[in-house]
């Protein structure tokens, strides 16, 4: 015989009476392993997608339009002895011949076998032949094709030169692939999935040949991604190493740039496809030899001395001139009939933003005249514009400027045929660079008096020597360990299902709180006994806790295994009803043995808590009170009610002083305001129902015999046990608070939709392409001319126009942690008046529009140069960036990394927070500070669009064809809303789904108190059956008793949560759920009704008079 | 085992009094003064309401006097922590109630080690040894492996004054042990008490309504109104 046997003993002897006990932990395990199994489902499912979109990649070096040699790839593949792959990969638009389908957004790869040994699970092809194309299951579905059909491709073709840049030609910037053949389409696991941005919904992923996509864009043997696998040797940096590398084998073709020998041994020149040298590459070119020339060409509109002028001509700036002057070529100085000292008036545009030119005139005196036979009259100083050098006529130039074909003369024609781009007009460099320098550069080559294949040989390895991959933008990423980052702290679904599940857990803990306290309350006198016979108190305790403990334990493992099927149905739910709030993700169910662990150790603790709390109430207990079975006695005075009563008017006072006071005065109070009233009158009602509880268990109430009736007596019932009442006052009246409030926080899209200051930011469209549009779009020619809007529909359209730096998308629609989130570009006047700010950081003046703080902050913050200012909705600050760090949100003032173009950090500070709106998953800049920081980010991609309500269908078809071949996808503001309120709307409908199935839990609770109460007062019961009442009368009189406790219970928290939630329900607009609110309360009040008639029904099924005979 | 005429416990002017919230407290016991001598066997008789059982629960320790000294083997009781007065009730008292109050969940001989438990939380050979003696004795040696519900009231009981003596405490309590029993049976239990006392020389204090058992006491004192109003010896 030991305590522990004992404890066996009383286990084994109990065991029924532990039923309830158990079930009650076992509904605690089994949420709490659900959730958790939920969370580490939808873990492993993201970890699954991140496996297939990144397979066997370490490490990515993506350089969007600036191409490298595709077969770096190979030379780092011996080097590092570990698996590389070149590709191309681009923006496109997919569509079937027949016109039937398309896909906007897809992502266009040209691979060659290498790519595909990075897979997972290889392909059954080993490359993919000419004029065949592989796509994955998502675009298939899309376009809804098969193996053996063919798809039309659209590609973004990426200039070197910027297409925002000056002299960028207006030509096609896309190219195409027709008729190809669909040779396979490729699962996840087969990289079909492939992407660098973490998202749960796969691409559209289209894959070609690489040799056929290069030829397609006329760049052969480049590539603007290069991929990087595992090493079979763990390596301590393989970043560095990589990086390393790619510094060995790099040549001046990976760096945009080209060292040429002149003719006639003028010299070798350093000049670039991108037309102006990038700044860090002319630095190093400089650092070369500090004494070589630096050049600067410029396309100009006009040379004009007085009435005379010469159009389009080309001009350079060198360090040779002298400011103020100009120097002007023999021919162009016979054309103009000039002579030195004469002034010169030199025209020329500048490219703003949307591409809108300005067309500005310097001033200038005639230095001098150059003959044209003069070294300094040289026809290699013009660069390689795209749609110029190779022209035949100046009437084919495509300078990207509106030109005046009439004015272009017969000479002039003749000067291009004998001359080609030869300068007419030279000025000195600062001058030059003072007006001609954009973000591209301020020089379009740099001469070194060098001659000779060994000096250009020499000149190119110091070039390189003098630069870092990454400073002409080749920097690699650890694509796995952003992957990692992305899943490993994405939201938390098992921490998010255990706060749904709240009010379950809640229910359970009361279960097990009363049902083994009622335990207990039967085995008093054995407890008494314990005592009495010496045993230490706190023996005693023990003994009792460890025979909760092994209740809990089975409870625990009973709810484990029912924790996998609730699992298994909230991942259901989250497939079919719920799915909004995964974003349409496909979630599989993955068993875990340390969620199921962690979730029985928490179960576990919670009911051993539990049991621990009822247990603590043996303390207050005498030996001698145990042994005569008597309740603790409770010390209840005249004063107990009266402070209570005193504190829930003043609480109830409270209340409606602060509604009312503001209703008389016609103010606004916000609904947080109105929800702390609520909640206070909540607490004013169980607080006077307490209050109430304890006035009919003082013994003033015992003097009012003559007042005495049944229903009173039964009142008096309820009082006998306050705390098993309030317990159930509490439950129902908090439960029903929190079900009704919480719905009528449900998002509505089109409440105030046309409001500006709305979620909308009152457009009526939201597009997004997957190739730039680089001309503006507010002016009527450009949109007729480039785009072949008509004019009579987009009259009275305007657009707000984005930069867009592709990332993850930082919203809730998104599962993973953004890493690099998408950044938005734009000029903060478009914006004045739209959304709504919720602050602004600390020494900002926001003014009349919040949105200048964008551009003011640089210097009221006085913020450094890698720092860049940023405004982000509100959810994206807190939830969308904190992924399961969620009670450490993003504040203003704190800052994030990104990476630039060239791959060097900056920080990007929170300086504005806008109330939730269509702009979740970006983080919104200065134009001017993105523009620095990807100038090769050319052009906008994305766009709002503000137009007449009653047209928006009409204005959305014109786009939707006229900008077909940009792969736009609009849609409306309200959708896109929609879309991103739909994921909020969901959480509470899931909160109000679980909640309220706590709350009948919960009043199962009353049904048990019902079902103890009566069988303490059988005596009592049968006392009246004994003095001639009938048994249905006495089944009455239980029923109403338990029947007011239920009632109070869902009234105080009904009428609290009603005065919560006024404004929303007065809200002309309000979506309130009135149905599903119903519902739930209603539910709730006839299952517990039931519950308690029930139990009642059992409690009085025996011979009542059986209850004189004691227990 | 203490000398006869020791004194076992003596109580000096003890009261009692109960607190009420909104009324003045009440007085149980008035003054209870009473000094126990080893072996001797005492009825405490008294009206319902009287005070008798809350004078046993405070000669007991399972309560405290308001006032007033109580001296347990020369040791006072009242500068004793809850730990110590547990450990007293374990080592020197034994009660026996109205009511068996047995575990149910337990076999006869299992409650009767229960109060051996305190210590070590584990019954010794020896005790176990001592239990099957004495429950050998009173009658009980075919019934060790029963259950409390598989005996009659008077098996109950007697295995109740079995547990009583476990741990050979030098003083028994029993309120009402007769109380729950027809009369043979209380004959039977009044008669293994008087035996116990005589033979073993156990120290008995029985609060008791029934006239027959308390004249088989050595002394009988009448409490009315919390106070001893006549001893017979």
């Amino acid at each position: 015989m030991t305590s522990w046997s004992l404890v066996i003993n009383s286990f084994r002897f109990y065991a029924r009476s532990h039923i309830g006990t158990l079930l009650g932990v076992a509904v605690g395990a089994m949420v709490l392993v659900g959730a958790l199994l939920v969370g580490e489902s939808v873990r492993s499912s993201l970890r699954y997608m991140a496996e297939a979109r990144i397979g066997k990649v370490e490490l990515a070096l993506p350089s969007n339009d600036r191409l490298f040699r595709a077969e770096l790839a190979a030379q780092l593949q011996d080097d590092l002895g570990v698996d590389t792959a070149a590709l191309l990969q681009l923006p496109g638009v997919a569509k079937r011949p027949s016109g039937e389908s398309r896909a906007n957004n897809v992502i266009v790869m040209g691979a060659d076998a290498t790519f595909w040994k990075l897979a997972r699970t290889q392909p059954e092809f080993a490359e993919i032949p000419e004029d065949s194309i592989v796509i994955n299951e998502r675009l298939a579905k899309q376009l809804n094709v098969e193996v053996g059909n063919f798809i039309n491709l659209r590609v973004h073709n990426p200039s070197q030169l910027s297409r925002d840049a000056p002299m960028a030609p207006v030509e096609d910037s896309t190219a195409s692939l027709a008729q190809m053949e669909i040779l396979a389409i490729v699962s996840d696991a087969e990289f079909g999935r492939f992407s660098l941005q973490a998202s749960q919904i796969p691409p559209y992923n289209a894959f070609v040949p690489l040799s056929q996509l290069q030829d397609a864009i006329e760049k052969p043997g480049m590539a603007n991604l290069m991929l990087v696998g595992h090493a079979t040797k763990p390596s301590e940096d393989p970043l560095g190493q990589a990086q390393a590398a790619l510094a060995r084998h790099w040549q001046l073709a990976d760096t945009q740039a080209q060292l040429l020998q002149l003719p006639g041994d003028k010299g070798i020149e350093l000049r670039s496809p991108r037309v102006f040298i990038d700044p860090p590459l002319a630095k190093a070119a400089l650092a070369v030899d500090p004494n070589a020339t630096e050049v600067l060409t410029y396309f100009v509109n006009k040379i004009q001395i007085g009435e005379r002028s010469t159009p389009y001509s080309m001009a350079s700036a060198l360090a040779d001139f002298e400011p103020g002057t100009v120097w002007l070529n023999q021919w162009a100085a016979e054309d103009l009939q000039a002579k030195v000292g004469d002034d010169v008036k030199l025209s020329y545009y500048t490219v703003g933003t949307m591409r809108q030119l300005e067309e500005l005139t310097g001033q200038f005196k005639v230095g001098g005249i150059i003959a044209m036979d003069d070294p300094r009259s040289d026809i290699t100083l013009m660069p390689d514009f795209p749609g110029m050098t190779d022209s035949e006529n100046c009437a084919d130039w495509d300078t990207g400027f509106p030109m005046d074909l009439d004015a272009i003369r017969d000479k002039d024609e003749d000067y291009w045929d004998t001359y080609k781009g030869t300068p007419k007009a030279y000025i000195s460099l600062d001058t030059g660079q003072e007006i001609w320098s954009n973000r591209f550069g301020s020089l379009t080559s740099i001469r070194y008096a060098q001659n000779g294949p060994e000096a250009l040989e020499a000149l190119g390895k110091q070039l390189l020597s003098k630069l870092a991959p990454n400073d002409t933008g080749l920097t690699f990423q650890a694509a796995r360990s952003k992957a990692d980052a992305s899943v490993n702290n994405a939201m938390d679904f098992g921490e998010l299902f255990m706060y749904f599940s709240f009010f379950l857990i809640a229910a359970a803990v009361m279960l097990i709180s009363l049902l083994f306290q009622f335990t207990m309350e039967k085995r008093t006198r054995e407890t008494g006994t314990l005592l009495a016979v010496g045993i230490p108190a706190k023996r005693v305790r023990r003994m009792l806790l460890l025979e909760g403990g092994l209740i809990a334990i089975v409870g625990c493992i009973v709810g484990a295994f029912a924790g996998t099927f609730f699992a298994k149905a909230l991942l259901n739910a989250l497939s079919t009803n719920w799915k909004d709030a995964v974003a349409s993700a496909t979630l599989t169910y993955h068993s875990s043995g340390t969620a199921l662990a962690t979730g029985m150790s928490m179960g576990f603790f919670v009911a051993l808590g539990t049991i621990w709390w009822a247990l603590s109430k043996l303390r207050k207990q005498t030996a001698r009170e145990l042994l005569a079975g008597e309740p603790p006695q409770q010390i209840i005075t005249k004063n107990t009610a009266k402070r209570l009563v005193i504190i829930g008017v003043a609480l109830l006072l409270a209340a409606l002083g602060w509604v009312g006071d503001a209703l008389a005065n016609g103010g606004q109070i916000s609904p947080t305001a109105f929800f702390g009233a609520g909640a206070m009158l909540l607490l004013s009602g169980m607080t006077l129902a307490s209050a109430r509880l304890k006035h009919l268990a003082h013994v003033s109430v015992l003097t009012q015999a003559q007042s005495l009736s049944l229903g009173g007596l039964g009142q008096r019932n309820a009082a006998r046990r306050s705390r098993r009442s309030m317990a159930t006052i509490g439950m129902l009246a908090c439960g029903s608070f929190m079900i009704a409030s919480i719905g009528v926080f449900q998002k509505n899209a089109k409440t105030n939709a046309d409001q500006p200051t709305s979620g909308t930011g009152g457009f009526e469209l939201m597009g997004e392409a997957s190739i730039a549009l680089v001309h503006d779009m507010n002016n009527p020619t450009n949109r007729e001319d480039f785009y072949g809007l008509e004019e009579e529909i987009m009259k009275d359209v305007s657009f707000v126009p984005f930069r867009l730096r592709d990332g993850d998308h930082a919203n809730c629609l998104n599962l993973n942690l953004a890493q690099e989130p998408r950044l938005l570009g734009v000029r903060p006047k478009t914006l004045a008046g739209k959304f709504s700010f919720i602050d602004t950081m600390d020494g900002l003046e926001p003014g009349d529009n919040p949105w200048s703080i964008l551009e003011s902050a640089r210097d009221t913050l006085k913020l450094p140069a890698n720092v860049v200012p940023a405004i982000a909705d509100e959810s994206v600050m807190v939830y969308a960036l904190s992924g399961n760090d969620i009670m450490n949100p993003k504040k203003l003032g704190d800052t994030i990394d990104h990476t630039d173009e060239h791959g060097n950090t900056f920080k990007i500070q929170f300086v504005g927070q806008i109330d939730d709106s269509i702009m979740q998953g970006n983080l919104i800049i200065p134009e001017s500070d993105f523009i620095k920081l990807f100038p090769s980010e050319s052009g906008y991609r994305v766009f709002l669009v503000d137009n007449p309500g009653e047209r928006t269908q009409e204005v959305s078809d014109e786009l939707n064809v006229a900008l077909a071949d940009h792969g736009f996808e609009w849609v409306s503001t309200t959708q896109r809303l929609g879309e991103l309120n739909a994921v909020h709307n969901t959480y509470l409908q899931t909160f109000q789904v679980l909640g309220g199935l706590g709350l009948l839990i919960g009043s199962l609770g009353l049904g048990v108190v019902v079902l103890r109460n009566v069988q303490e007062r059988k005596s009592e019961l049968a006392l009246l059956r004994a003095i001639g009442f009938e048994k249905s009368a006495i089944k009455r009189f239980v029923l109403f008793e338990y029947l007011d406790l239920l009632i109070g219970g869902l009234l105080i928290g009904t009428l609290a949560a009603a005065l919560a939630v006024l404004p929303n329900m007065l809200s002309p607009t309000a979506d309130v759920p009135y149905a599903l609110l119903g519902a739930t309360l209603g539910g709730v009040l006839l299952l517990a009704g039931a519950w308690t008639w029930i139990a009642t029904n059992i409690s009085l099924r025996s011979n009542l008079l059986e209850g004189f005979s004691g227990d | 085992m203490a000398e006869d005429n020791a004194v076992v416990l003596r109580l000096e002017a003890v009261q009692k009094q109960y607190e009420s919230a909104d009324r003045d407290p009440v007085p149980v016991l008035k003054g209870i003064t009473l000094t126990v001598r080893h072996g001797d066997s005492i009825a405490i008789v008294g009206p319902s309401g009287s005070g008798k059982s809350t004078l046993l629960n405070i000669l007991g320790s399972l309560d405290s006097p308001t006032r007033g000294s109580i001296q347990l083997d020369g040791q006072e009781l009242a500068h004793l922590s809850e730990q110590e007065l547990a450990s007293i009730r374990n080592k020197k008292i034994g009660f026996i109630f109205q009511s068996h109050h047995l575990l149910p969940q337990c076999s006869v001989l299992e409650n009767v080690l229960v109060p051996t438990l305190a210590e070590t939380g584990k019954a010794t050979t020896g005790a176990v040894e001592r239990a099957k003696r004495l429950l050998d004795r009173v009658g009980l040696g075919h019934r060790l492996t029963h259950r409390p519900a598989q005996l009659s009231g008077g098996e109950c009981q007697r295995a109740a004054v079995v547990r009583a003596l476990i741990n050979q405490p030098s003083l028994i309590l029993a309120d009402e042990p007769t109380g729950a029993l027809d009369h043979s049976t209380a004959t039977s239990l009044a008669n293994l008490l008087v035996e116990l006392n005589r033979d073993d020389r156990v120290t008995l204090i029985v609060v008791t309504h029934s006239v027959e058992l308390a004249s088989q006491m050595g002394a009988t004192h009448q409490l009315q109104d919390g106070a001893f109003t006549s001893t017979d010896a």
